[in-house]
Protein backbone atom coordinates (compact mmCIF):
# COMPACT_ATOMS: atom_id res chain seq x y z
CA UNK A 1 0.00 0.00 0.00
CA UNK A 2 1.35 3.42 -0.85
CA UNK A 3 -0.53 6.41 0.46
CA UNK A 4 2.12 9.01 -0.15
CA UNK A 5 -0.45 11.71 -0.73
CA UNK A 6 -1.97 11.39 2.74
CA UNK A 7 -1.17 13.46 5.81
CA UNK A 8 -1.92 11.81 9.14
CA UNK A 9 -1.80 13.62 12.50
CA UNK A 10 -1.32 11.54 15.65
CA UNK A 11 -2.46 12.83 19.05
CA UNK A 12 -1.66 10.72 22.08
CA UNK A 13 -0.88 11.64 25.70
CA UNK A 14 1.73 8.85 25.63
CA UNK A 15 4.75 9.99 23.61
CA UNK A 16 6.14 6.50 23.32
CA UNK A 17 2.90 5.09 21.98
CA UNK A 18 2.61 8.00 19.53
CA UNK A 19 6.15 7.34 18.29
CA UNK A 20 5.38 3.65 17.77
CA UNK A 21 2.32 4.52 15.67
CA UNK A 22 4.22 7.19 13.77
CA UNK A 23 6.87 4.67 12.81
CA UNK A 24 4.24 2.11 11.78
CA UNK A 25 2.41 4.56 9.54
CA UNK A 26 5.65 5.70 7.92
CA UNK A 27 6.64 2.09 7.29
CA UNK A 28 3.29 1.56 5.57
CA UNK A 29 4.09 4.35 3.17
CA UNK A 30 1.95 7.18 4.52
CA UNK A 31 3.37 10.34 3.02
CA UNK A 32 3.36 12.65 6.02
CA UNK A 33 2.93 11.62 9.64
CA UNK A 34 3.04 14.29 12.34
CA UNK A 35 2.73 13.73 16.09
CA UNK A 36 0.85 16.63 17.64
CA UNK A 37 1.18 17.19 21.39
CA UNK A 38 -1.90 17.77 23.54
CA UNK A 39 -2.15 21.21 25.01
CA UNK A 40 -2.51 24.87 24.15
CA UNK A 41 -3.76 25.94 20.75
CA UNK A 42 -4.20 22.39 19.50
CA UNK A 43 -6.96 23.42 17.12
CA UNK A 44 -4.73 25.92 15.32
CA UNK A 45 -1.80 23.48 15.18
CA UNK A 46 -3.94 20.70 13.72
CA UNK A 47 -5.65 23.07 11.28
CA UNK A 48 -2.26 24.30 10.05
CA UNK A 49 -1.26 20.72 9.18
CA UNK A 50 -4.35 20.20 7.03
CA UNK A 51 -4.37 16.48 7.85
CA UNK A 52 -6.53 14.01 5.97
CA UNK A 53 -6.83 11.83 9.03
CA UNK A 54 -6.31 12.53 12.73
CA UNK A 55 -5.74 9.45 14.85
CA UNK A 56 -6.33 10.31 18.49
CA UNK A 57 -6.08 8.14 21.58
CA UNK A 58 -9.27 7.87 23.61
CA UNK A 59 -7.40 9.05 26.71
CA UNK A 60 -6.47 12.36 25.10
CA UNK A 61 -8.33 15.29 26.69
CA UNK A 62 -8.15 17.00 23.29
CA UNK A 63 -10.87 14.94 21.66
CA UNK A 64 -13.57 17.54 22.31
CA UNK A 65 -11.40 20.13 20.56
CA UNK A 66 -11.39 17.98 17.42
CA UNK A 67 -15.16 17.72 17.58
CA UNK A 68 -15.32 21.51 17.34
CA UNK A 69 -13.47 21.21 14.04
CA UNK A 70 -16.26 19.15 12.55
CA UNK A 71 -18.77 20.39 10.04
CA UNK A 72 -21.19 21.53 12.72
CA UNK A 73 -19.16 24.68 13.21
CA UNK A 74 -19.50 27.26 10.46
CA UNK A 75 -16.05 28.64 11.03
CA UNK A 76 -14.07 25.58 10.07
CA UNK A 77 -12.88 25.62 6.49
CA UNK A 78 -11.76 22.02 6.24
CA UNK A 79 -14.20 20.11 8.40
CA UNK A 80 -13.29 16.77 9.92
CA UNK A 81 -15.76 14.21 11.14
CA UNK A 82 -15.34 11.38 13.55
CA UNK A 83 -14.87 8.22 11.55
CA UNK A 84 -17.72 5.85 12.33
CA UNK A 85 -18.21 2.89 10.05
CA UNK A 86 -21.61 1.49 10.99
CA UNK A 87 -21.22 -1.35 8.51
CA UNK A 88 -18.20 -2.71 10.37
CA UNK A 89 -18.95 -2.90 14.06
CA UNK A 90 -16.13 -5.42 14.64
CA UNK A 91 -13.54 -2.90 13.52
CA UNK A 92 -15.19 -0.13 15.54
CA UNK A 93 -15.05 -2.37 18.62
CA UNK A 94 -11.42 -3.30 17.91
CA UNK A 95 -10.52 0.38 17.58
CA UNK A 96 -12.14 1.30 20.89
CA UNK A 97 -10.56 -1.73 22.60
CA UNK A 98 -7.19 -0.49 21.40
CA UNK A 99 -8.01 3.07 22.53
CA UNK A 100 -8.34 4.62 19.09
CA UNK A 101 -10.58 7.20 17.57
CA UNK A 102 -10.13 8.82 14.17
CA UNK A 103 -11.29 12.04 12.59
CA UNK A 104 -11.21 12.35 8.84
CA UNK A 105 -11.76 15.11 6.32
CA UNK A 106 -14.95 15.01 4.32
CA UNK A 107 -14.85 12.79 1.30
CA UNK A 108 -11.96 10.51 2.18
CA UNK A 109 -12.73 6.94 1.09
CA UNK A 110 -13.52 4.40 3.79
CA UNK A 111 -10.94 1.86 2.55
CA UNK A 112 -8.10 4.34 2.83
CA UNK A 113 -9.03 5.12 6.43
CA UNK A 114 -9.41 1.45 7.31
CA UNK A 115 -5.82 0.63 6.41
CA UNK A 116 -4.64 3.43 8.71
CA UNK A 117 -6.90 2.26 11.52
CA UNK A 118 -5.69 -1.32 11.07
CA UNK A 119 -2.10 -0.19 11.57
CA UNK A 120 -3.09 1.89 14.59
CA UNK A 121 -4.96 -1.03 16.17
CA UNK A 122 -2.01 -3.40 15.65
CA UNK A 123 0.55 -0.92 16.97
CA UNK A 124 -1.47 0.16 19.99
CA UNK A 125 -2.25 -3.43 20.94
CA UNK A 126 1.43 -4.32 20.60
CA UNK A 127 2.27 -1.39 22.85
CA UNK A 128 -0.28 -2.53 25.46
CA UNK A 129 1.18 -6.05 25.34
CA UNK A 130 4.71 -4.73 25.82
CA UNK A 131 3.58 -2.66 28.78
CA UNK A 132 1.92 -5.68 30.33
CA UNK A 133 5.06 -7.75 29.87
CA UNK A 134 7.17 -5.00 31.38
CA UNK A 135 4.86 -4.89 34.38
CA UNK A 136 5.09 -8.67 34.76
CA UNK A 137 8.88 -8.55 34.48
CA UNK A 138 8.99 -5.88 37.17
CA UNK A 139 6.83 -7.87 39.55
CA UNK A 140 8.91 -11.00 38.88
CA UNK A 141 12.02 -9.08 39.82
CA UNK A 142 10.34 -7.84 43.00
CA UNK A 143 9.30 -11.43 43.85
CA UNK A 144 12.87 -12.65 43.43
CA UNK A 145 14.10 -10.03 45.87
CA UNK A 146 11.60 -11.16 48.52
CA UNK A 147 12.60 -14.82 48.03
CA UNK A 148 16.28 -13.84 48.37
CA UNK A 149 15.54 -12.05 51.64
CA UNK A 150 13.57 -15.03 52.95
CA UNK A 151 16.45 -17.35 52.06
CA UNK A 152 18.85 -15.02 53.86
CA UNK A 153 16.69 -15.05 56.99
CA UNK A 154 16.51 -18.87 56.97
CA UNK A 155 20.27 -19.14 56.41
CA UNK A 156 20.98 -16.82 59.33
CA UNK A 157 18.48 -18.30 61.78
CA UNK A 158 18.86 -21.99 60.97
CA UNK A 159 22.44 -22.13 59.74
CA UNK A 160 21.42 -23.44 56.32
CA UNK A 161 23.18 -23.14 53.00
CA UNK A 162 21.45 -21.11 50.30
CA UNK A 163 20.42 -24.25 48.49
CA UNK A 164 19.01 -25.82 51.67
CA UNK A 165 17.12 -22.60 52.46
CA UNK A 166 15.48 -22.63 49.04
CA UNK A 167 14.59 -26.32 49.35
CA UNK A 168 12.97 -25.62 52.72
CA UNK A 169 10.91 -22.82 51.19
CA UNK A 170 9.83 -25.08 48.35
CA UNK A 171 8.94 -27.94 50.67
CA UNK A 172 6.85 -25.66 52.88
CA UNK A 173 5.07 -24.27 49.83
CA UNK A 174 4.26 -27.77 48.61
CA UNK A 175 3.00 -28.84 52.04
CA UNK A 176 0.74 -25.80 52.34
CA UNK A 177 -0.25 -25.87 48.64
CA UNK A 178 0.86 -22.26 48.29
CA UNK A 179 3.34 -20.41 46.09
CA UNK A 180 6.97 -20.03 47.15
CA UNK A 181 6.59 -16.26 46.99
CA UNK A 182 3.73 -16.43 49.52
CA UNK A 183 5.82 -18.43 51.99
CA UNK A 184 8.75 -16.06 51.43
CA UNK A 185 6.54 -13.04 52.12
CA UNK A 186 5.24 -14.62 55.31
CA UNK A 187 8.80 -15.23 56.51
CA UNK A 188 9.93 -11.70 55.68
CA UNK A 189 6.86 -10.19 57.38
CA UNK A 190 7.31 -12.35 60.46
CA UNK A 191 11.02 -11.48 60.64
CA UNK A 192 10.21 -7.77 60.33
CA UNK A 193 7.61 -8.01 63.11
CA UNK A 194 9.71 -10.13 65.48
CA UNK A 195 12.88 -8.17 64.79
CA UNK B 1 -26.35 -6.01 39.31
CA UNK B 2 -23.15 -4.33 38.20
CA UNK B 3 -23.53 -0.95 36.48
CA UNK B 4 -20.61 0.84 34.82
CA UNK B 5 -21.20 4.58 34.83
CA UNK B 6 -19.03 7.22 33.15
CA UNK B 7 -18.71 10.83 34.26
CA UNK B 8 -16.59 13.90 33.67
CA UNK B 9 -15.15 15.39 36.88
CA UNK B 10 -17.38 18.41 37.53
CA UNK B 11 -19.46 19.63 40.46
CA UNK B 12 -22.68 18.48 38.81
CA UNK B 13 -21.49 14.87 38.78
CA UNK B 14 -22.52 15.04 42.46
CA UNK B 15 -25.62 12.81 42.23
CA UNK B 16 -23.79 9.91 40.57
CA UNK B 17 -20.77 10.24 42.85
CA UNK B 18 -22.99 10.33 45.92
CA UNK B 19 -24.99 7.34 44.63
CA UNK B 20 -21.78 5.30 44.45
CA UNK B 21 -20.06 6.56 47.58
CA UNK B 22 -22.96 6.83 50.03
CA UNK B 23 -24.73 3.48 49.62
CA UNK B 24 -27.70 4.78 47.62
CA UNK B 25 -26.77 2.35 44.84
CA UNK B 26 -26.04 -0.53 47.19
CA UNK B 27 -29.44 -0.08 48.81
CA UNK B 28 -30.93 -0.79 45.36
CA UNK B 29 -28.82 -3.90 44.91
CA UNK B 30 -26.45 -2.20 42.47
CA UNK B 31 -22.70 -2.42 42.37
CA UNK B 32 -22.06 1.02 40.84
CA UNK B 33 -18.62 1.24 39.24
CA UNK B 34 -17.61 4.80 38.33
CA UNK B 35 -15.35 5.64 35.40
CA UNK B 36 -13.94 9.18 35.15
CA UNK B 37 -13.58 10.01 31.45
CA UNK B 38 -11.01 12.37 29.91
CA UNK B 39 -13.41 14.01 27.43
CA UNK B 40 -17.08 14.17 26.51
CA UNK B 41 -16.29 12.51 23.18
CA UNK B 42 -14.72 9.49 24.86
CA UNK B 43 -17.55 9.25 27.39
CA UNK B 44 -20.06 9.35 24.52
CA UNK B 45 -18.25 6.67 22.49
CA UNK B 46 -17.86 4.33 25.45
CA UNK B 47 -21.55 4.68 26.28
CA UNK B 48 -22.71 4.38 22.67
CA UNK B 49 -20.65 1.24 22.04
CA UNK B 50 -21.73 -0.42 25.29
CA UNK B 51 -18.52 -0.15 27.34
CA UNK B 52 -20.56 1.91 29.80
CA UNK B 53 -24.15 1.23 30.90
CA UNK B 54 -24.93 4.80 31.91
CA UNK B 55 -23.37 8.24 31.99
CA UNK B 56 -23.43 11.73 33.47
CA UNK B 57 -23.83 13.54 30.19
CA UNK B 58 -24.39 16.92 28.57
CA UNK B 59 -28.10 16.88 27.65
CA UNK B 60 -27.51 18.14 24.06
CA UNK B 61 -24.71 15.64 23.46
CA UNK B 62 -26.88 12.71 24.55
CA UNK B 63 -29.66 13.93 22.26
CA UNK B 64 -27.18 14.45 19.39
CA UNK B 65 -25.95 10.87 19.85
CA UNK B 66 -29.50 9.64 19.58
CA UNK B 67 -29.96 11.69 16.41
CA UNK B 68 -26.73 10.27 14.92
CA UNK B 69 -25.14 13.74 14.80
CA UNK B 70 -22.24 12.99 17.11
CA UNK B 71 -20.14 9.83 17.25
CA UNK B 72 -21.56 6.33 16.87
CA UNK B 73 -25.37 6.50 16.84
CA UNK B 74 -27.11 4.97 19.85
CA UNK B 75 -30.71 5.12 21.02
CA UNK B 76 -29.98 6.95 24.24
CA UNK B 77 -32.67 8.14 26.57
CA UNK B 78 -32.59 10.40 29.62
CA UNK B 79 -34.81 8.94 32.33
CA UNK B 80 -33.85 11.80 34.64
CA UNK B 81 -32.02 15.12 34.79
CA UNK B 82 -29.11 15.41 37.23
CA UNK B 83 -29.17 19.19 37.62
CA UNK B 84 -30.23 22.48 36.11
CA UNK B 85 -27.86 25.43 35.56
CA UNK B 86 -24.32 25.55 36.95
CA UNK B 87 -22.49 27.32 34.12
CA UNK B 88 -21.11 30.82 34.02
CA UNK B 89 -19.31 33.04 31.55
CA UNK B 90 -15.93 34.21 32.81
CA UNK B 91 -13.98 36.86 30.92
CA UNK B 92 -10.31 37.73 31.23
CA UNK B 93 -9.54 40.74 33.44
CA UNK B 94 -8.10 42.79 30.53
CA UNK B 95 -11.25 42.12 28.48
CA UNK B 96 -13.51 43.01 31.41
CA UNK B 97 -11.64 46.27 31.99
CA UNK B 98 -11.77 47.17 28.30
CA UNK B 99 -15.51 46.45 28.22
CA UNK B 100 -16.15 48.68 31.24
CA UNK B 101 -19.87 47.81 31.53
CA UNK B 102 -22.05 50.57 33.00
CA UNK B 103 -23.61 48.14 35.44
CA UNK B 104 -23.36 44.53 36.62
CA UNK B 105 -26.69 43.39 35.22
CA UNK B 106 -26.92 41.00 32.29
CA UNK B 107 -28.03 43.52 29.69
CA UNK B 108 -25.31 46.02 30.52
CA UNK B 109 -22.62 43.31 30.52
CA UNK B 110 -23.88 41.69 27.30
CA UNK B 111 -24.06 45.06 25.53
CA UNK B 112 -20.53 46.00 26.59
CA UNK B 113 -19.34 42.57 25.44
CA UNK B 114 -21.13 42.91 22.11
CA UNK B 115 -19.63 46.36 21.44
CA UNK B 116 -16.10 45.21 22.19
CA UNK B 117 -16.44 41.93 20.29
CA UNK B 118 -17.64 43.82 17.23
CA UNK B 119 -14.80 46.34 17.46
CA UNK B 120 -12.24 43.53 17.74
CA UNK B 121 -13.75 41.68 14.79
CA UNK B 122 -13.54 44.85 12.67
CA UNK B 123 -9.88 45.22 13.62
CA UNK B 124 -9.33 41.72 12.31
CA UNK B 125 -8.43 40.26 15.70
CA UNK B 126 -11.66 38.67 16.94
CA UNK B 127 -12.09 37.60 20.53
CA UNK B 128 -11.55 33.90 21.30
CA UNK B 129 -14.19 32.44 23.57
CA UNK B 130 -14.19 28.83 24.75
CA UNK B 131 -16.99 26.35 25.19
CA UNK B 132 -16.75 22.71 26.31
CA UNK B 133 -18.26 20.86 23.33
CA UNK B 134 -20.23 21.85 20.23
CA UNK B 135 -23.26 19.96 21.62
CA UNK B 136 -23.48 21.68 24.98
CA UNK B 137 -25.75 24.19 26.65
CA UNK B 138 -22.56 26.20 27.20
CA UNK B 139 -22.43 26.84 23.45
CA UNK B 140 -26.10 27.81 23.40
CA UNK B 141 -25.75 30.10 26.42
CA UNK B 142 -22.82 31.87 24.77
CA UNK B 143 -24.86 32.43 21.62
CA UNK B 144 -27.85 33.76 23.58
CA UNK B 145 -25.56 36.02 25.64
CA UNK B 146 -24.06 37.40 22.42
CA UNK B 147 -27.54 37.98 20.99
CA UNK B 148 -28.47 39.94 24.12
CA UNK B 149 -25.42 42.05 23.31
CA UNK B 150 -26.63 42.56 19.77
CA UNK B 151 -24.12 40.38 17.91
CA UNK B 152 -24.08 37.12 15.95
CA UNK B 153 -21.65 35.03 17.96
CA UNK B 154 -20.21 32.78 15.28
CA UNK B 155 -19.65 35.63 12.85
CA UNK B 156 -18.07 37.93 15.40
CA UNK B 157 -16.14 35.75 17.81
CA UNK B 158 -13.76 32.82 17.35
CA UNK B 159 -15.36 29.92 19.20
CA UNK B 160 -12.96 27.25 20.43
CA UNK B 161 -13.33 24.20 22.61
CA UNK B 162 -11.13 24.00 25.67
CA UNK B 163 -11.48 21.10 28.14
CA UNK B 164 -12.60 22.62 31.49
CA UNK B 165 -9.41 21.71 33.41
CA UNK B 166 -7.40 23.66 30.79
CA UNK B 167 -9.57 26.80 30.74
CA UNK B 168 -7.73 28.61 33.53
CA UNK B 169 -4.33 27.96 31.92
CA UNK B 170 -5.57 29.02 28.51
CA UNK B 171 -6.86 32.27 30.05
CA UNK B 172 -3.55 32.93 31.78
CA UNK B 173 -1.61 32.44 28.55
CA UNK B 174 -3.95 34.79 26.71
CA UNK B 175 -5.05 32.11 24.23
CA UNK B 176 -8.67 32.77 25.05
CA UNK B 177 -10.45 35.91 26.23
CA UNK B 178 -13.14 34.10 28.12
CA UNK B 179 -15.11 30.91 28.47
CA UNK B 180 -18.40 29.37 29.44
CA UNK B 181 -17.87 26.32 31.66
CA UNK B 182 -19.49 24.58 34.59
CA UNK B 183 -18.62 24.79 38.26
CA UNK B 184 -16.12 25.05 39.79
CA UNK B 185 -13.86 26.29 36.97
CA UNK B 186 -15.25 29.84 36.94
CA UNK B 187 -14.53 30.21 40.64
CA UNK B 188 -11.04 28.74 40.14
CA UNK B 189 -10.28 31.37 37.47
CA UNK B 190 -11.46 34.13 39.81
CA UNK B 191 -9.45 32.75 42.72
CA UNK B 192 -6.37 32.63 40.48
CA UNK B 193 -6.81 36.36 39.79
CA UNK B 194 -7.27 35.77 36.06
CA UNK B 195 -10.94 36.25 35.36
CA UNK B 196 -14.18 38.04 36.19
CA UNK B 197 -17.43 36.07 36.30
CA UNK B 198 -19.41 38.19 33.85
CA UNK B 199 -22.72 36.34 33.70
CA UNK B 200 -24.33 33.32 35.30
CA UNK B 201 -25.85 30.67 33.10
CA UNK B 202 -29.06 30.82 35.13
CA UNK B 203 -29.61 34.50 34.29
CA UNK B 204 -29.02 33.88 30.57
CA UNK B 205 -31.39 30.89 30.50
CA UNK B 206 -33.37 30.35 33.72
CA UNK B 207 -33.67 26.67 34.68
CA UNK B 208 -31.43 25.64 31.80
CA UNK B 209 -31.15 21.87 31.22
CA UNK B 210 -27.59 20.75 31.87
CA UNK B 211 -26.53 17.15 32.68
CA UNK B 212 -28.77 14.15 32.37
CA UNK B 213 -28.43 10.52 33.30
CA UNK B 214 -28.12 8.86 29.89
CA UNK B 215 -28.78 5.15 29.26
CA UNK B 216 -29.62 2.96 26.27
CA UNK B 217 -33.35 2.85 25.56
CA UNK B 218 -33.28 -0.95 25.53
CA UNK B 219 -31.78 -1.06 29.03
CA UNK B 220 -33.87 1.70 30.57
CA UNK B 221 -36.38 -0.63 32.24
CA UNK B 222 -33.65 -2.88 33.64
CA UNK B 223 -31.81 0.15 34.98
CA UNK B 224 -34.80 1.47 36.91
CA UNK B 225 -33.03 0.67 40.23
CA UNK B 226 -30.12 2.88 39.09
CA UNK B 227 -32.50 5.74 38.31
CA UNK B 228 -34.04 5.28 41.73
CA UNK B 229 -30.64 5.30 43.45
CA UNK B 230 -29.42 8.40 41.59
CA UNK B 231 -32.76 10.13 42.28
CA UNK B 232 -32.35 9.54 46.01
CA UNK B 233 -28.69 10.58 45.86
CA UNK B 234 -29.63 13.76 43.98
CA UNK B 235 -32.19 14.67 46.63
CA UNK B 236 -29.52 14.17 49.29
CA UNK B 237 -27.16 16.42 47.29
CA UNK B 238 -29.81 19.13 47.07
CA UNK B 239 -30.33 19.26 50.84
CA UNK B 240 -28.48 22.33 52.19
CA UNK B 241 -27.72 20.36 55.37
CA UNK B 242 -25.41 18.10 53.37
CA UNK B 243 -23.38 20.76 51.55
CA UNK B 244 -20.30 20.39 53.73
CA UNK B 245 -20.15 16.62 53.39
CA UNK B 246 -20.90 16.80 49.66
CA UNK B 247 -18.17 19.39 49.01
CA UNK B 248 -15.69 17.13 50.80
CA UNK B 249 -16.83 14.10 48.83
CA UNK B 250 -16.55 15.98 45.52
CA UNK B 251 -13.10 17.37 46.16
CA UNK B 252 -11.90 13.91 47.17
CA UNK B 253 -13.61 11.78 44.53
CA UNK B 254 -14.13 14.00 41.53
CA UNK B 255 -10.51 14.64 40.66
CA UNK B 256 -11.08 18.31 41.44
CA UNK B 257 -8.25 18.42 43.95
CA UNK B 258 -8.49 20.31 47.17
CA UNK B 259 -10.78 23.08 46.02
CA UNK B 260 -13.35 22.18 48.72
CA UNK B 261 -14.15 25.80 49.50
CA UNK B 262 -14.69 26.71 45.84
CA UNK B 263 -16.88 23.65 45.36
CA UNK B 264 -18.91 24.63 48.41
CA UNK B 265 -19.37 28.12 46.96
CA UNK B 266 -20.64 26.74 43.67
CA UNK B 267 -23.03 24.38 45.50
CA UNK B 268 -24.54 27.15 47.61
CA UNK B 269 -24.52 29.87 44.94
CA UNK B 270 -22.39 32.19 47.08
CA UNK B 271 -19.92 33.24 44.45
CA UNK B 272 -16.97 35.59 44.45
CA UNK B 273 -16.98 37.17 41.00
CA UNK B 274 -13.77 39.19 40.87
CA UNK B 275 -10.31 39.57 42.34
CA UNK B 276 -11.52 42.34 44.66
CA UNK B 277 -13.77 39.81 46.38
CA UNK B 278 -17.11 41.14 45.11
CA UNK B 279 -19.76 38.69 46.22
CA UNK B 280 -22.81 37.58 44.37
CA UNK B 281 -25.44 35.18 45.63
CA UNK B 282 -27.88 33.32 43.44
CA UNK B 283 -29.57 30.27 44.93
CA UNK B 284 -30.35 29.06 41.39
CA UNK B 285 -26.72 29.12 40.26
CA UNK B 286 -26.54 25.31 40.35
CA UNK B 287 -29.77 23.47 41.09
CA UNK B 288 -29.78 19.92 42.45
CA UNK B 289 -32.53 18.00 44.22
CA UNK B 290 -36.02 16.63 43.72
CA UNK B 291 -37.38 19.66 41.83
CA UNK B 292 -34.92 19.38 38.95
CA UNK B 293 -34.90 15.65 38.26
CA UNK B 294 -38.04 15.04 36.23
CA UNK B 295 -37.40 15.30 32.48
CA UNK B 296 -39.40 18.29 31.26
CA UNK B 297 -41.06 18.36 27.83
CA UNK B 298 -40.25 22.07 27.52
CA UNK B 299 -36.57 21.23 27.85
CA UNK B 300 -36.82 18.80 24.95
CA UNK B 301 -38.38 21.56 22.88
CA UNK B 302 -35.77 24.10 24.00
CA UNK B 303 -32.87 21.78 23.08
CA UNK B 304 -34.33 21.17 19.63
CA UNK B 305 -34.72 24.92 19.08
CA UNK B 306 -31.14 25.61 20.18
CA UNK B 307 -29.75 22.93 17.90
CA UNK B 308 -31.64 24.48 15.00
CA UNK B 309 -30.59 28.02 15.94
CA UNK B 310 -26.95 26.87 16.05
CA UNK B 311 -27.19 25.27 12.63
CA UNK B 312 -26.67 21.78 14.04
CA UNK B 313 -29.99 20.49 12.68
CA UNK B 314 -32.10 21.83 9.85
CA UNK B 315 -35.53 20.86 11.09
CA UNK B 316 -36.41 21.98 14.61
CA UNK B 317 -39.83 20.34 14.49
CA UNK B 318 -38.49 16.89 13.63
CA UNK B 319 -35.76 17.28 16.25
CA UNK B 320 -38.34 18.25 18.85
CA UNK B 321 -40.19 14.99 18.16
CA UNK B 322 -37.02 12.98 18.75
CA UNK B 323 -36.21 15.06 21.83
CA UNK B 324 -39.57 14.23 23.39
CA UNK B 325 -38.82 10.51 23.03
CA UNK B 326 -35.29 11.10 24.33
CA UNK B 327 -36.56 12.57 27.60
CA UNK B 328 -38.27 9.50 28.95
CA UNK B 329 -40.00 10.42 32.18
CA UNK B 330 -41.97 7.18 32.53
CA UNK B 331 -39.37 5.73 34.86
CA UNK B 332 -39.14 8.73 37.05
CA UNK B 333 -40.75 8.50 40.45
CA UNK B 334 -40.69 11.82 42.22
Amino acid sequence: MTETSLTVAVIDPSRVRAAILEEGLRAAGIGTVVVVADGPDLQARVAALEPDVVVVHLESPSRDILEQMSGISRQVERPVAMFVDRSDSTMMQAAVDAGISAYVVDGLKTERIKSILDIAILRFNAFARLQRELLEAKSELADRKVIDRAKGILMGRKGLSEDEAYKLLRKQAMNEKRKIIDIARAIVTAADLLG
Amino acid sequence: MRVDLGYVPLTDAAPVLAAAELDFARDEGIELVLHPEPSWATLRDRLALGYLDAAHMLAPLALATRLGLSGPQADLVAPMALNLNGNAITLSLPLWEAMAPEADNLDAVASAFGRLALARAREGRPLSIATVHPFSCHSYQLRIFAERGGIDLERTVRIVVVPPPQTVDALSRGEIDGFCVGAPWNSIAVAAGLGRIAALGCEIVPDCPEKVLAVHAGQAEALAPLVHAVTRAGIWCGDPANVGELAGLLSEKSGLGRETDLIRRSLTGHLVVDAAGTRRTDPDYLRLGADVQAPRPEHALWLARQMAASGQVSDAGQTAGAARVFYRPILHKA
